[in-house]
């Protein structure tokens, strides 16, 4: 069973500005008698306070709020990039994130290479990788391009490479930063299967978004962030599509 | 709400030194030499892709640089050419190796920030890549020596194994190293500039072109650097002799210290890491 679990969970973000981050204030508050570096003196931003979620198979959860409300912060803390400050996080099963598609995209490198790398950051064995690859080749529809380094791609010709590569490994938590729309209309309407698919395969979906219509769409449950607390924490209608792998 | 079973990844409140958990992480971003070497292998190539003798330009500029020094520094020094040209190519190319490693390492987390700030990735995968960047790079400047060492009559003896050992503990110190400066230049941001200085001075102190026995007696003391002694051994092997007793343990201290430490900082800061980038 999947399971991804915060307990009151708090992240502090210390802001080193061109103050603090320094070594010259770190051994000048060590010599006049402050504490030594650490939180002496640094500015802390509490990004997320208290916030408790325990989601299980099936969940469909909507994050929204304000810029600035905590939504990415959020997601990376669900994604276990952020540690908490304070209180607790578990997961069980494999969590992917579709925050940053282009996340690691080499401008000099050909289209295959950048598959290649990104599927390698994804923890995918290189013997996987070769059975991937013509699949996100078809699907990118680049073709020859595949051969060019990326650099000779328009903006829509790499997102559509980023996003074919990002959408081709499944996994059992799936977090999004708003919907993933990429390309020409053609693409457009593949890229939104493909999404459905993967939307349709993952045990929990966390979907951040400022489009009440989008998220009313997808999920069953919405939080509202506001200033890093959770003010709202609702139940909404069940979506159409019945949760959980109908399909397989 | 929530009730507890046993889960698979949980992060508590960051406990003040985890060394379990800086063990895993550890080892399991080295285990993955897929990832890193890929990684550090990209670095090397698209560097030069669009140059046409692509990172062959390495040894050419090596080659340039040594064929200019050779000749001048042998007569200011007055030792003959076919002695000081071997120890001028080693040391030039290990030092070269020394330094870009020791910089880069400055810079391994900060660099990583946009994979780190994204996904839960080891970090030690992100200085196994400098790491192996950088002996990449020297792989192109060594092939160097091969000529030099034909020309200057360097007889192959059992004794140039000895360079394997003295490698790996120079490999060991570089990585422990990185693992320390890239914490702490991570959240001081101006310990890089401070490792820049202080190599540029290091580099004086260092036999990297002088004979350490033309020092005379009341200034050796300067060889007891970290990075002399590590230079000595693998540079002396290829040329045939053998480094001091004294130059191994040296290093065999060190390096406990310098591993010590590493682990010490990542045990203690690996989860805040990403807190700075």
């Amino acid at each position: 069973m999947k399971r991804l679990t915060l307990e009151t969970v708090s992240i502090d973000f210390p802001i080193f500005g061109g103050r603090s981050k320094s070594l010259r204030h770190a051994l000048a508050s060590a010599a006049t008698g402050g504490r030594i570096g650490r939180e002496a003196g640094v500015t802390v931003v509490e990004a997320l306070r208290d916030i408790s979620l325990d989601l299980h198979d099936g969940a469909r959860l909507g994050v929204v709020g304000h810029n600035g409300a905590g939504k990415s912060t959020l997601l990376r803390v669900l994604a276990g990039v952020y540690p908490p400050t304070r209180g607790r996080y578990s997961r069980v099963g494999t969590v992917s994130s579709l925050i940053d598609p282009m996340l690691g995209m080499e401008p000099d490198a050909t289209g295959y290479e950048n598959i290649h790398l990104r599927a390698l950051m994804h923890g995918i064995p290189r013997r996987e990788i070769a059975r991937l690859i013509p699949g996100i080749a078809e699907f990118s529809g680049l073709g020859d391009y595949l051969e060019m380094p990326i650099r000779t791609y328009s903006t829509g010709m790499t997102m559509r490479l980023g996003f074919s590569i990002a959408t081709s490994v499944r996994s059992d938590i799936l977090l999004m930063d708003e919907w993933l729309s990429v390309g020409d209309e053609a693409f457009r309407l593949q890229a939104e299967e493909r999404l459905r698919h993967l939307i349709d395969n993952t045990a929990i979906l966390v979907l951040a978004s400022h489009s009440m219509h989008l998220i009313e769409q997808e999920c069953d449950r919405v939080i509202e962030l506001s200033h890093g607390q959770l003010v709202r924490d609702e139940v909404i209608h069940t979506p159409e599509e019945s949760v959980m792998g109908t399909g397989r | 709400m929530s009730t507890t079973s046993p889960p698979a990844i949980s992060l508590p409140e960051t406990p003040p030194i985890d060394v379990g958990g800086a063990w895993h992480d550890w080892w399991s971003g080295t285990r993955n030499v897929d990832l890193w070497w890929t990684l550090a292998w990209y670095d090397t190539v698209l560097r030069y892709r669009r140059s046409m003798l692509g990172p062959l330009w390495l040894t050419i500029s090596m080659a340039l640089l040594l064929l200019g020094m050779g000749p001048l520094y042998s007569s200011l020094f007055d030792v003959p050419l076919n002695r000081f040209f071997p120890h001028l190519t080693l040391g030039i190319i290990f030092w070269t190796f020394f330094t870009t490693t020791i910089t880069d390492g400055c810079n391994v987390f900060i660099a990583a920030g946009r994979y780190l700030k994204h996904g839960e990735f080891p970090g030690s995968v992100f200085v196994w890549r400098s790491l192996a960047r950088n002996l990449l790079q020297m792989a192109h400047h060594i092939v160097l020596f091969v000529p030099v060492a034909i020309w200057a009559g360097i007889p192959l003896s059992s004794k140039m194994l000895l360079f394997l050992p003295g490698m790996l503990v120079v490999l060991v110190n570089l990585h422990a190293l990185s693992i320390t400066l890239g914490i702490l230049c991570a959240r001081f941001r101006d310990v890089a500039q401070i490792v820049t200085s202080v190599l540029q001075l290091l580099m004086f102190l260092t036999p990297v072109f002088w004979f350490p026995e033309k020092l005379p007696n009341r200034a050796r003391f300067i060889l007891y650097n970290p990075l002399a002694q590590m230079l000595d051994v693998i540079r002396l092997p290829l040329l045939g002799s053998l480094p001091a007793s004294g130059t191994w343990w040296f290093l065999l201290y060190f390096t406990l210290l310098n591993v010590a430490i590493a682990a010490t900082a990542y045990a203690l800061n690996r989860r805040k890491i990403v807190y700075w980038l």
